[in-house]
């Protein structure tokens, strides 16, 4: 009896030990590639959201196409500690789609041992960002929204507002544009506030430019800007005096600048000046302040430089880049919702 | 000693050994186990939305703008605001119809010795208890205000909490 039971039970917690080894298997094949899904989305939603990417500085987003294998991860983040808080120009160069490969967000934003596909899409409240890029969605992917703030570059928008402060009947010609980096860059600001010409397009537009013109001789219309010139200072050196900085000034180049008068792109330098009669507009992109190799206590001038004989503008004096909200809007940080979709 | 009654005892062992594990296999290989980290998705996703929109509420839109909106809302009893804002933010989608998330809200405060509960935002229609609710939190800083009900005049921290479902 006891020899019977002995066997029965021997043969029955062998078998027993057999199933129990098999149960892993049994629930491997529970295992849905749905948790998968949603882990990688969960993660690269992290990674476009909560990190700047990198390198920082000089931002990834600035890589040019030469250098595009220098960039190891394409995060949208302002900094690391502002999560959830986009950059515009990181968002703009993200969802360039012509610039980067689906291998590039594989390989810099989903970071999967396996080539995912992906549908990434980005949408302001009111619509002004609408990006999408990838596949469109098959049932069964995984998916993660997260909600977000963009923050936009600041402009410094000079109306005739300004024209009793910036003209003068003895003028220079010159008018100036100062951007004082210490204060910009100051540190109790926090960064989703921070005007940072480093990594954001510095944009002057000067309008009602009829305003600044010499009025003595009602036959004048316009006056002529000769040049547009970039001049940087370092106060912390024993005799701090402004030197012109070497630029290109005379290339066309989008991807540094933009300079529009009267609605008609120019170089910095327009052959023989160009005239002006309504608008000037120049946007600085963070591509050229990078070479002008600035750091937290320089001064960077943007002197518009205008020459007739006899004068045909009163224009004249500084106008400063600052936080002041008369001399620079800033617009506010627009709500968006983010959406990561992985299969 | 042995006999044939043994052998029987035996094959009567064998066979029950083999009808259980039989029957376990059966039982394991045709269950649906629904594990923990397939329940655990939905509600992580809804609890990052639900702690995105809040912290998105608490960020201001410019460096002028001072005023704690959430410290408002609940200074102000502006329940329908905030509730209007928080699932217009969770509702949101890039493309498509609206998701369909509902919440309601409560506010715990501290009254003397006392941790009270004061209910801000009523859950609607849709609650039935029995949804697969999730619960998100932000502590918001409360300024000195003479007359304030029911959280006193006192400057304290309350702890906004969001109970967050898909109906």
């Amino acid at each position: 009896m006891s020899l019977d039971f002995l066997a029965g039970f021997t043969i029955f917690m062998l078998a027993l030990i057999m199933v129990v080894s098999m149960v892993p298997g049994l629930l491997a094949g529970l295992e849905s590639s749905g948790i998968d899904y949603d882990a990688v989305a969960y993660r690269t939603g992290v990674i476009l959201v909560e990190d700047p990417g990198w390198p920082v500085y000089p931002p990834w987003e600035m890589n040019d196409e030469n250098h595009k294998d220098e960039i190891e991860r394409m995060g949208l983040a302002v900094s690391k500690e502002t999560p959830n808080i986009l950059l515009s120009t990181k968002v703009d160069a993200f969802f360039n789609d012509s610039f980067f490969t689906p291998d590039d967000y594989r390989n810099l934003a989903i970071f999967g041992d396996i080539p995912y596909s992906y549908n990434i899409s980005l949408r302001s409240e009111d619509g002004s960002y609408n990006y999408r890029t990838g596949n469109p969605l098959p049932p069964g992917y995984g998916y993660i929204r997260r909600v977000v703030k963009i923050k936009e570059p600041g402009v410094a928008v000079i109306n005739d507002s300004f024209a009793s402060d910036y003209t003068a009947p003895s003028s220079d010609q010159e008018f100036t544009v100062r951007l004082d980096f210490g204060q910009l860059l100051d540190p109790s600001i926090g960064p989703a506030y921070r005007i940072d010409p480093r990594t954001e397009p510095v944009s002057v537009t000067i309008t009602d430019f009829n305003a600044y013109l010499n009025t003595t001789d009602h036959l004048v219309d316009n006056a002529t800007l000769r040049t547009v010139t970039f001049w940087k200072m370092d106060p912390t050196r024993p005799i701090p005096q402004f030197t012109r900085i070497p630029f290109a000034y005379d290339t066309t180049n989008s991807e540094l600048y933009t300079l529009t008068i009267d609605g008609n792109p120019h170089s910095l330098r327009p052959d023989g000046g160009v005239e002006v009669s309504e608008n000037i507009s120049l946007v600085l992109k963070p591509a050229a302040t990078s070479f002008f190799t600035l750091d937290q206590n320089s001064i960077l001038e943007i002197r518009f430089g205008f020459d007739d004989t006899p004068s045909r503008t009163n224009i004249t004096g500084i106008h400063h880049y600052d936080y002041n909200a008369t001399n620079v809007t800033i617009p506010d940080l627009q709500p968006a919702v983010l959406e990561v979709a992985i299969w | 000693m042995v006999n044939d009654r043994g052998q029987l005892y035996t094959m009567e062992g064998v066979a029950a050994g083999v009808i259980m594990l039989l029957t376990a296999y059966i039982v394991i290989s045709t269950t649906s186990v629904y594990t923990a980290g397939d329940t655990h998705i939905p509600d992580m996703q809804l609890e990052q939305l639900g702690s995105d929109v809040l912290a998105m509420m608490d960020t201001p839109d410019n460096r002028e703008e001072e005023e704690n909106r959430l410290a408002r809302f609940i200074d102000e009893h502006e329940g329908t605001e905030f509730k209007t804002m928080f699932l217009g933010y969770c509702n949101a989608k890039t493309s498509g119809a609206t998701d369909n998330l509902h919440m309601s809200a409560n506010v715990t405060y501290r009254d003397g010795n006392l941790i009270k509960e004061h209910q801000f935002i009523a859950p609607d229609y849709t609650w039935t208890e029995r949804e697969s609710a999730v619960r998100v939190t932000r502590w918001v800083q409360l300024d000195l205000k003479a007359g304030r009900s029911p959280y006193g005049a006192r400057p304290q921290a309350v702890l906004l909490e969001v109970l967050l479902w898909r109906a």
